[in-house]
Parts: structure tokens; sequence; C-alpha cells
């Protein structure tokens, strides 16, 4: 049924070919403008704390391409986008539908032209991969599509609790974004640059420390300035499958607890 | 008197009553948006924080990189987020979205020119937001952060005319990019590629002068550089004398370029409108 939803949507979304055209190269440019920024600085600093470009590019391949698989797959659920159909009532006309509720969200949108930024991602990621003298094993190679996994699960989760908050607020509430668009710019950056106070949100109140920089430093070999404990690298998969979980169940108790607007 | 002559002047006053009113609409409508404008505080200066968390580590031991010491790094990031507001660098769709609902036509009635109709109002928008979500982040960084602040009153006066002729020239880069909307519906799309542009070539993302020569020159045959970079160079008061003039000499070269382009395209824009019945 899912992929029935979900075909559908993409038919409708290749009708507007240029559109589509324009959307990729739109949001290339946008990703480019901020790792070319970065790449073009480096020439005259060298590095950030200690970590080359190809190093950094780990960090943002790998939050980039799960960012932007998660926001095609979790389209449905964008907090902006989740709002409106709030307000305009088309979120009441899928509580009539004799289908899943969480599943018709779902497949209520499954934005492709997300492509460009996951394209923009993996090639960052690639070239991270190969440039950053990463001493290869077997288990960092299967750890990597972990790593990817778990990222989409944590930005998931984030896009559902704020989809889920819109049922009591109503208006689609833009501060989720310091979190999710926030969450993407401050995990692109080795976590030691920043302030402990701003660490310690991202390590304890939303854990995006576990899903990014520790599998990071474990695919890099480098040793962890922060002093965790050493298993933290695995904590990557329960941390995103925890929260993607207790999401849902945050979904869920919304949806018991929902009342329309009455449009 | 000259009855012609008093009515010529009358008209003028009148138009300038006018583009007054305008500038209090579009500086009113901001107040309507209190809770996305509260949200955009938030972000803008949350994204400041890495974005200055990141130059104090690029700077790790150095105490000046081309001619910016370390304050003045973390004062540009403080100000370009500053003015993202002010000068709407993210998005601006308002004559796009007047073109594709049909509002155009009757906007086009008014007895004003179309181009000057939203130059005003978004005058207002800008002065409602430089001191909503300009100041505000400016003071707020204040709190963590040393920065920066012109010395001089020259430094001031300069700042002051800078301020303006920026506004004017990221102005006529919006409104041309929406005057796409009279010829393909995907407006949105080529929007998003010009501003995704602007952010790259404008000195937004990290001030021009620390990128490499030949990216510089690049971006300085563009319009971008005299949206941003030349607003931030003369608030860190890095430019003196020739290069001050210079610098604001080029932003009213675009401003005059940008706006005489506006109205030709405009013009062809609205005789195809007119031609196809609206």
């Amino acid at each position: 049924m899912y992929r029935r939803l979900v075909g559908a949507n993409m038919r409708g979304q290749m009708q507007y070919r240029v559109a589509f055209l324009l959307d990729l190269v739109g949001t290339g440019i946008g990703t480019a403008a901020a790792f070319g920024t970065l790449a073009l600085i480096l020439q005259r600093f060298e590095n950030i704390a200690g970590w080359t470009l190809a190093e950094i590019a780990l960090l943002y391949g790998l939050v980039e391409t799960a960012f932007g698989l998660m926001d095609m797959i979790f389209s449905g659920f964008d907090p902006g986008t989740f709002g409106q159909q709030v307000r305009r009532g088309t979120f009441d006309q899928m509580l009539l539908r004799p289908l899943g509720l969480t599943l018709q969200v779902f497949g209520s949108d499954f934005a492709l032209r997300r492509l460009a930024r996951i394209f923009q991602g993996a090639a960052v990621l690639g070239y991270a991969l190969i440039a950053a003298g990463i001493r290869w094993t077997l288990l960092k190679v299967l750890f990597i599509p972990v790593v990817l996994a778990s990222l989409v699960c944590f930005f998931g989760a984030l896009f559902i609790v704020g989809a889920t908050i819109t049922f009591w607020t109503v208006e689609s509430i833009e501060v989720v974004n310091i979190f999710t668009y926030g969450g993407v710019e401050m995990m692109s950056y080795p976590m030691e640059v920043y302030h402990p106070w701003l660490r310690r949100f991202f390590t304890f109140i939303i854990p995006g420390i576990f899903v990014n920089y520790y599998p990071a430093l474990y695919l890099l070999d480098r040793p962890d300035p922060l002093h965790m404990p050493a298993f933290a690298p695995l904590l990557a998969p329960v941390v995103g499958g925890g929260m993607l979980l207790a999401a849902l169940a945050f979904w869920n108790f919304g949806i018991r607890y929902y009342q329309s607007t009455g449009t | 008197m000259n009855p012609l002559k008093y009515s010529a002047n009358r008209l003028q006053n009148q138009d300038l009553k006018l583009f007054w009113h305008l500038i209090q609409l579009g500086f009113q409508q901001q107040f309507s948006y209190r809770a996305a404008n509260l949200a955009g505080l938030m972000t803008n200066f949350f994204f400041g924080l890495l974005r200055a968390s990141v130059m104090i580590a690029l700077y790790a031991a150095r105490t000046d990189v081309a001619g910016m010491s370390l304050q003045d790094a973390v004062t540009f990031t403080a100000f370009s987020q500053a003015i993202i507001a002010y000068l709407s660098l993210f998005n601006w769709w308002r004559v796009m979205l007047a073109v594709y609902s049909g509002e155009i036509a009757s906007e086009l009635l008014k007895p004003t020119n179309y181009f000057t109709f939203w130059l005003a109002q978004d005058i207002g928008r800008a002065i409602a937001h430089f001191l909503t979500r300009g100041l505000t982040i400016m003071a707020a960084y204040a709190l963590f952060f040393k920065i920066t602040v012109p010395q001089t009153v020259g430094q001031w006066l300069a700042l002051a005319v800078t301020l303006v002729l920026s506004l004017l020239v990221s102005f006529g880069w919006r409104f041309l990019i929406n005057l796409t909307a009279f010829w393909t519906p995907d407006a949105r799309g080529i929007g998003r590629i010009a501003f995704g542009l602007s952010w790259f070539l404008s000195g937004f993302m990290m001030p021009l002068r620390f990128f490499p020569d030949w990216f510089v020159r690049l971006c300085h045959l563009t319009p971008f550089p005299a949206m941003v970079n030349t607003l931030l160079e003369v608030y860190l008061g890095l430019l003196e004398g020739r290069a001050l003039l210079g610098a604001l000499a080029q932003q009213v070269l675009w401003v005059i370029a940008l706006f005489a382009l506006c109205q030709l395209v405009m013009r062809a824009g609205v005789r195809k409108l007119v031609i196809q019945g609206g």
C-alpha cells in the first residue's frame, strides 16, 4: 500500500519535469555553496581544530546524505508542510480513510527533489572515504550503512516530534528548524569546536553527538578529546532507533488527543 | 503661479505621500507575523553561535587573517546573521505570488509605478526587520562575545549610506528574479538557484577576503558582493579613503543597472500579460 501511495506521488512530481530539474540544480547550488566555501577557505586555514578538509567531509557527507534521505522518506512529516495540512483540514480527510494513519502520512509526500541533496552528500562522502586516509576493516565497511540508517532515524524522529507538536499549536512551529537544520549544520563540524553547553545539549537532551561525531571518530581512528566511554561509537543505532520509537510513541499519543481545527 | 507647474508639484507631493504610506504599510505588516519573526530571530541567533564557534576554531592561534582580527571575524558572523532578514537574503516571493495569483492585475491599476510600489513596501519591511531582527541579534551577540563597533563618525556615516545601498541592490536583484514568473511557472525553482548563488558569491558565508584571489575576482563580476561583502567591510572599518569610495561607487552603479533592468523587464512582462488578457 505504501508503495502505491508513494508511486502515485512520484508520478505526480515527474509531470513537472522542468520544476524538478530546477529544484535539483537549486538544491545542488545551496549544498555546493556550503561545502565549496569550506574547501576554498581551508586553502588558507588548512584545518579546523586539527581536522583536515577530507575528515570534515566525512562528517558533512554522512549528515547531508542521511538528512537528504530522511527528508525524502519522512517529508510527509515535515513540520512546516504538516502544519499546513492540519490547518487546512486535509489531515482530517486522512482520519476518515480506512487505512493506517502513520502509513498515510508517510505516503502523503515523497520529495524526489531531495535527490539533489542526497547526490551532493554522497559525492562529498565518497570523497571523504577515499581521501581521509581511513584504515579499512570489514567492520568499518559494515558500520557505514548502520551510521547512515541511524542518522535517518534520528532526523526522522525530530520531524515526527515537530509534526506532532502542531496538533496542539496548529501553527507550524519554526523553532523545530533549530534542531533539524541547525542540527545538520552543527553536526557537519567536529564537536570540540563548540562551547561545552551546546555540546552537552546535543549529548544529553538531543543526543546527535552519538549518531555522527562518534562514528566518525571511530572510522578515522581519532582519539576522543571529550573522554566518553570507548563504546560511544556503538551507541549510534541505539540512539537512532530509540529516538524513532520514542517519537512514534509521542505521535500516537498526539493522534489520540487530536481535535480538528474545524476548518 | 503657473498652473502647470503647480499641478506638477502637487503630483510630486502626492507621489511622495503615497511612497511614504507604502513604507508604513510594509513596516506594519511585519508586526502581524510576531511568532514567525521570533522563531526566525532564534534560528538566526543559533546559527550565528555555530558560525562563531567554527570561526574561533579556524583562527586557532592566528591573530590576524587578511587584515581581520579574531574579534572582527566573530563580529562578521554576528553581523551577517543580523542582516539576513534586513536584506531578505533567503527568500522573497511577493511579486511572483502576485503574478501567479492574478492579484497583479488589480495592483497594476494603482496610480504608481509597480516597481516603486514594491520598493516602498520593501523599505518598510526592511526597517522593521532592521529593528526586530538586526539590532536584537547584535545585542544578543554582545552578551556572548566581544564584538567590533564602528569607532568614528565617518564610519557611522559610511555605514548608513552603504546600508541603504545594499538594500537597494538586494531589492533590485530580488525583484528581477521574481519577474521571471511572467514567463515561466517555475519562478520558484529559478529563485532558489538565484538565492543559492547569492549566499555563495556575496561574502555572506565567509568574508570574501578569506577566499583565493581568482574566486574574489569572479565574485566581483556579479552584483552579490555589493549586497553583503561591502556592507560587512564598511561595518568592520576595513575600507578607508579611496577603497571606501570605490566600493560605494560600485554599489551605486549596481543599483542603477539593476533598477533599469527591472523597469525594462517589467515592461516586457506586463506587455505579455496584457496581450494574453491577464
